[in-house]
């Protein structure tokens, strides 16, 4: 399957995340996004909120593959103790 | 059959469309614009809110009872958010001794009717909404043609009279409500699912009957914003299922000692509003 992919290079935190987790929402579970952003801020804190979300994350250079999951996670949810791993 | 021209039009639009539902398979959810996008960024990238939230929000009208201490924070922050349709409504003009604790109203503000500055501040904050000055008082009367059509109602009138007829207008249409007061330091909050959860007269089955004396007509300021600030988290909480709202209850705030005190209420069956 072909990836979606985002272009967040040029955005800033957090308009970075909001546009990842905005695309990551119209995307059914099991769903691949290729996120591409500049070296430095973004690169650090977009695949951390995606792994916090439950989302699964891997970087590769300045490429941020993102697959959507089932369900991600609520910041209620990790601070009831329910937040994944 | 609805008497409002809203309620009408609402009725006609969920008619056609579920007669288009049968033919034709559900549209995608609109797009957020770029604007739009960056000016809700703050709430949209809560893991709780996010596009449906969003559009949920921008899509619902609210009515707010009183453009005062309470109304101000709960239209504010309701304008702030999105929701796409605020009718504001207040009967009085501004004084000087409003200005300590209303935040819509300025010293400039003086003598004009109270719905009206309260819309052009709500505008002026947010012109992608649609703002509706109502110069009226709601009562037992005029109530059930005020909440008709309504997606929420949040009752920030400064009345017993006026909260128990809101209610059970509420009740009668199944309208969403938050209910709240406040006075002194102290204040409470409540959600109201009409027919599903405990209502206003249910955790207050009858008027408080002492004559209110001068000394009840003091509150501070920012006790009236956390107040209004609370009611206004309920309103977002109901329209979008983003978090539970404080149903079956009230949540009791004294300002003055720090605390925050949820206290339960049960429906009653005997209820003359939602029994």
């Amino acid at each position: 399957m072909v990836a979606r992919t985002l272009d967040i290079s040029g955005l800033t935190c957090p308009m970075t995340w909001v546009r990842t987790k905005l695309e990551l929402e119209r995307m059914a579970a099991g769903e691949a996004l290729e996120v591409r952003c500049s070296p430095g801020e973004a690169l650090e804190n977009v695949p951390r909120s995606a792994r916090e979300a439950g989302h699964g994350v891997t970087v590769d250079g300045t490429t941020i593959r993102i697959v959507r999951t089932r369900r991600p996670v609520a910041s209620s949810d990790v601070a009831a103790g329910r937040g994944a791993a | 059959m609805s008497n409002s021209r809203r309620g009408f039009f609402r009725e006609l639009a969920s008619a056609v469309a579920s007669a288009k539902e049968a033919v034709e398979p559900e549209p995608p959810p609109p797009d957020l614009t770029d604007a739009e996008i960056e000016r809700y960024s703050r709430q949209l990238v809560l893991p709780e809110w996010g596009a449906a939230a969003q559009l949920a929000a921008m899509e619902a009208s609210v009515l707010v009872i009183g453009a005062g201490a309470l109304g101000a924070p709960v239209a504010l922050y309701l304008a702030g958010a999105g929701v796409g349709r605020i009718g504001i409504l207040d009967d009085d003009a501004v004084e000087l001794s409003n200005l300590q604790r209303q935040l819509l109203h300025f010293t400039p503000d003086v003598g004009a009717p109270k719905a009206e500055s309260a819309a052009a501040k709500l505008r002026y904050l947010n012109p992608d909404i649609v703002v509706e000055p109502y110069q009226a008082r709601a009562d037992a009367a005029n109530a059930p043609a005020l909440v008709e059509g309504q997606d929420l109602v949040v009752d920030c009138s400064d009345s017993f009279a006026t909260r128990y007829a809101v209610n059970a207008a509420c009740c009668a249409a199944r309208v969403p409500l938050v209910e709240a007061g406040v006075l002194g330091m102290a204040g409470l909050v409540m959600s109201i699912k009409p027919g599903r959860t405990a209502c206003y007269r249910c955790a207050f089955p009858v008027e408080p009957q002492d004559a209110p004396r001068c000394s009840d007509a003091g509150v501070l300021g920012p006790a009236a914003g956390v107040i209004g600030s609370l009611q206004a988290l309920e309103a977002l909480k109901l329209l979008t299922g983003v978090a539970p709202p404080v149903t079956d209850g009230f949540l009791q705030v004294d300002l003055a000692t720090s605390d925050f005190v949820r206290v339960h209420a049960s429906r009653r069956a005997d209820c003359p509003d939602c029994g």
